[in-house]
């Protein structure tokens, strides 16, 4: 009589040993690629800039942001000031300063969309007392 | 008499929740995270004039080496000796790629009025820039 042979089921296991392997690398990753904001608070959120379509990416590595607000405050490191006066010069101070640490400093302005352009050009004045030339306006994608 | 092997229990750490907690903190900071990615437009500005007024050049251009585009604080935008105009971003468009037709190397001067709207500043310097102009110079009145 043959021999009926019973057959064999084969299990297929995924190994998971690995997985927290894995699982540790990624968290590493987005440990090591996550960049704190050093500022407080977003002064002026991202839906008030101005929209554009030849924007391009700034490094954040060598950049400071200045906040200029819709009533012409404008806030560096989280410290309000204004420029209502030809001798304040608190923002030419601070950003010397900065400069002095980093050459290739680059300003990043957020600033309101409805604001009116003599604040902005104020600051830009105290940037080039301290001789900091490298600006950027930071703006919304506009889609094409 | 049988004499009985005793019998040596092995400490282990449990490792196969590791992954679990693993997982856990990647979405922790998953969810925490918020990229800000800094994207916008970026000019050098001119080194500030010097204190002694007798170092200072003036240099005239003419309408072929420089076109003026002026904003009002309406709004509206004049170029050259032209009237205040509201115009479009396509009909910016065609001004700028003609001036640029005129004369490739051509200075476009963004002169904005101090009420003027940052925004309406922004939206000349965007169109420049998507025209490859590499001489712009931003001032106001």
């Amino acid at each position: 009589m043959a021999k009926i042979k019973k057959e064999r089921q084969n299990y297929t296991n995924i190994p998971t040993s690995s997985m927290s392997d894995i699982a540790f690398l990624l968290l590493l990753f987005f440990m090591v690629s996550t960049v704190f904001v050093q500022e407080k608070q977003f002064w002026v959120e991202r839906e008030a800039w101005p929209l554009a379509e030849s924007i391009e990416r700034i490094p954040r590595n060598h950049t400071t942001t200045i906040y200029v607000m819709r009533d012409e405050t404008i806030l560096i490191d989280d410290i309000p000031t204004r420029i209502d006066t030809e001798e304040d010069v608190f923002v030419s101070d601070t950003l010397i300063k900065k400069r002095n640490d980093d050459p290739d400093l680059v300003v990043c302005f957020r600033t309101h969309r409805e604001t009116k352009y003599g604040a902005m050009s104020d600051v830009m004045r105290q940037l080039q007392a301290a001789n900091t030339l490298l600006v950027a306006f930071e703006t919304q994608r506009r889609q094409q | 008499m049988k004499i009985g092997r005793k019998r040596k229990s092995k400490a282990e750490i449990p490792t196969a929740s590791m992954s679990d907690i693993a997982f856990l903190l990647i979405i922790f900071f998953m969810a925490t995270t918020k990229f800000d990615v800094k994207e916008g437009i970026r000019m050098v500005l001119p080194q500030a004039a010097p204190d002694d007024a007798q170092k200072t050049e003036t240099i005239t251009l003419t309408e072929k080496e420089m076109t003026r585009i002026q904003i009002t604080p309406t709004g509206l935008i004049a170029i050259n000796n032209d009237a205040p105009a509201d115009i479009d971003t396509r009909r910016l468009d065609a001004i700028i790629s003609q001036k640029l037709n005129e004369n490739g190397e051509m200075i476009f001067r963004v002169i904005t009025d101090r009420d003027a709207k940052y925004n309406d500043m922004i939206r000349v310097v965007d169109r420049l820039k998507a025209a490859n102009v590499e001489k712009i110079s931003l001032s106001t009145n």
